[in-house]
């Protein structure tokens, strides 16, 4: 046992595992029926959107309850691009900076706020946002919605449509994972995370809590009007529905699913995000809903830190079988419970008002 | 003149209804710290229930009184067995937790009753009443008077009587008030079965008004929560004076503001939101919180 984390950290066996990735990326499209490929199309848009609310969420703290405005608002600006004829590339590129310019100028009045009254801010963007795209309908189509068809296969590819939007999705969807991957682990990932453990510690390191707050919402904005781009790439349609609040909600919830905090956690978010209501609808589409609360309940009752803390559990499952009581849930359930109430749990600390201990800061590092 | 004093009056009833549903999320929000989502969802399953009460023949008043009393034990038995599992984790995790519940119960409604519109009986006279050129509604004014008292109420019992002495030093420091002899966990429970019944009172006021439908109270809740920053989390007064003003503003901005209308009145609220925040971070009435470093 003890041998299967060195395995995995061997250079050749990344790098194989890198390899065997790209390899099905590659291969997948062309063998998996349409049906596959269009679900799995969809998973990666909604898994940067989550990679986006991520970066503002899990690596900066701050909750923010707009992502999907900005998703409705890359769609939008790419639908209007297309329809005006414009060259695909100064589409994309403005289905990037539309969001992230709108994102810079909220966080610029919101990030001055702390907690919760920034979730409230966020939250006016869709409940605002659905009479807007109402509205400007010379803009946005109104009610009615928009279309633009530019995702078809070209014909020296020989690609069906779909398989060519799925290449699309992975190119795109994979560029912007490596480089918020990049963005996270780097300086600024160290900075975003100091932020969220205790912004007067990072204010007297010389980061400002503000500018990377503003920095981390605006790169939020930004990758959520790529996914916008991506979900006009794979749905070709948007509505003022697409904005919808709830849409936000189950983002946010798709997130902490996953598991907040985390690359890989953004794409089981994303999964969760699409595969759910297609599984609860194949239970019994009369309690879609309630299945859906069911079991998002459930799954953080067992797992508060999200789907990609599976794999700890278990292992933890697996040696502390022989101590612990073990069955079922319960042994899992307290054992998650231990970790989750390390932070603050000194009664007497809190009691004398001492400081709750934060998660140990990154080392400090050279901020330019 | 007259529908100026019309719409004022109306926008405080509805400003009422928000009022209820604030006054119960801070009450959550300052005993367990967290935001619940799942407030309005709760409103309107007791709504639910009171219709089915009635349905079976109690008189409306008794159906009410008796949704109030399983809506308080619903809401004691959900802090106890389902929210006190997160409430020293990770915030972030307890918000997608009672975001979880209002689909559970939204969807639960759903399945037993249906997503058809229910009538539900009003509780006051259908009547108008002429004012100085101003037609008001029974209903408008009851529905204020309901809200005041129950303010009062609620006042009443935190500042004078030992369990509200109890409820308030647990809001401030668990730890503390552990030492000093208090049941936390107890204390919590009462404090979610209050907000409990503070949700049903909103439900089953607007409840005729809107006709009972499962997302009946999702409106309100973005409205309540908008009037819990307004007014600042950490004060009950604030919050139902932000309800009312924001009741008020937005039926007065939807008529004399012609760009706003009756589908962008909704804004109002937040762009109030975004101009006090920017001035006043803590919400009109709240505390600065100092965290001691």
């Amino acid at each position: 046992m003890p041998s299967t984390a060195e395995f995995w950290s061997r250079p050749w066996v990344r790098w194989a595992g890198i390899g065997l990735i790209v390899v099905l990326m590659i291969v997948g499209p062309l063998i998996l029926p349409e049906f596959a490929n269009q679900t799995i199309a969809r998973i990666g848009v909604f898994a940067v959107a989550v990679l986006g609310l991520n970066v503002v969420m899990g690596y900066t703290g701050q909750v923010s309850l707009g992502q999907i405005f900005f998703v409705g608002v890359g769609a939008y600006a790419t639908a209007y691009g297309v329809n005006a004829g414009w060259n695909i590339v100064l589409v994309f590129v403005l289905a990037c900076v539309v969001p992230a310019v709108l994102g810079l100028l909220v966080a610029l009045a919101a990030a001055r706020l702390g907690g919760l009254a920034i979730a409230m801010v966020t939250i006016a963007l869709p409940i605002v946002g659905v009479p807007l795209a109402k509205r400007l309908s010379d803009f946005t189509g109104g009610s009615q919605g928009t279309s633009a068809r530019f995702s078809d296969a070209p014909e020296w590819t020989g690609l069906y449509d779909d398989q060519w939007q799925l290449y699309l999705v992975f190119l795109i969807g994979g560029i912007t994972f490596l480089l918020t991957r990049n963005l996270v682990r780097g300086k600024y990932g160290r900075a975003f995370a100091i932020v969220k453990g205790n912004e007067a510690v990072a204010a007297s390191m010389g980061v400002s809590p503000y500018r990377y707050k503003v920095l981390a919402f605006t790169i939020a904005s930004l990758i959520g009007g790529v996914s916008g781009f991506l979900y006009m790439v794979v749905i070709q349609y948007t509505s003022p529905e697409t904005l919808h609040f709830g849409h936000s909600i189950e983002l946010l919830a798709s997130m902490v699913i996953g598991g907040a905090g985390s690359i890989i956690g953004s794409l089981l978010g994303g999964a969760w995000y699409v595969l759910l209501p297609q599984i609860t609808n194949l239970i019994d589409p009369n309690i879609t809903a309630m299945l859906q609360g069911a079991i998002l309940l459930v799954v953080l009752f067992i797992l508060p830190g999200g789907l990609v803390s599976l794999p700890r559990l278990w292992r933890r499952r697996g040696r502390g079988s022989v101590a612990g009581p073990g069955g079922g849930p319960v042994g899992g359930a307290m054992q998650a419970d231990a970790a989750a109430s390390v932070p603050g749990s000194s009664t007497v600390g809190d009691a004398l008002g001492a400081p709750q201990t934060q998660s140990p800061p990154p080392p400090p590092t050279t901020q330019s | 003149m007259g529908t100026f004093i019309q719409l004022v009056i109306d926008g405080l009833s509805t400003g009422s209804i928000y009022a209820a549903l604030a006054l119960a999320i801070v009450l959550v929000n300052q005993a367990t710290g967290l935001i619940n989502f799942a407030q309005g969802g709760m409103a309107v399953l007791s709504a639910y229930i009171a219709w089915a009460l009635n349905g079976f023949g109690v008189p409306i008043v008794l159906a009410i009184l008796g949704a109030i009393v399983v809506s308080f034990f619903l809401g004691a038995l959900i802090e106890r067995y389902l929210i006190r599992r997160f409430e020293r984790g990770d915030p972030d995790t307890a918000v997608v937790v009672t975001i979880g519940l209002l689909t559970f119960i939204t969807g639960l409604c759903a399945w037993i009753w249906t997503y058809n519109n229910r009538l539900f009986p009003s509780l006051f006279p259908l009547q108008t009443i002429q004012l100085g050129g101003a037609v008001i509604s029974v209903r408008s004014l009851g529905t204020i008077v309901v809200i005041v008292v129950i303010m009062l109420l609620l006042q009443a019992l935190f500042l004078g009587t030992k369990l509200g002495l109890a409820l308030r030093a647990v809001a401030i420091n668990p730890a503390s008030a552990a030492f000093s002899g208090i049941n936390v966990g107890r204390s919590l429970m009462v404090g979610w079965g209050l907000a409990a019944v503070l949700g049903a009172v909103a439900g089953v006021l607007v409840a005729p008004q809107l006709t009972l439908t499962p997302g009946m109270m999702d409106g309100a809740l973005v409205y309540a929560l908008a009037a819990c920053i307004l007014g600042g989390l950490s004060s009950p007064i604030g919050v139902v004076v932000a309800a009312w003003l924001i009741g008020v503003l937005e039926n007065l901005a939807a008529v004399y503001i012609p760009f706003i209308g009756h589908d962008l009145k909704i804004a109002v609220p937040f762009i109030l939101i975004f101009v006090v925040l920017i001035v006043r971070p803590q919400g009109l009435f709240g505390r600065k919180a100092v965290v001691r470093v």
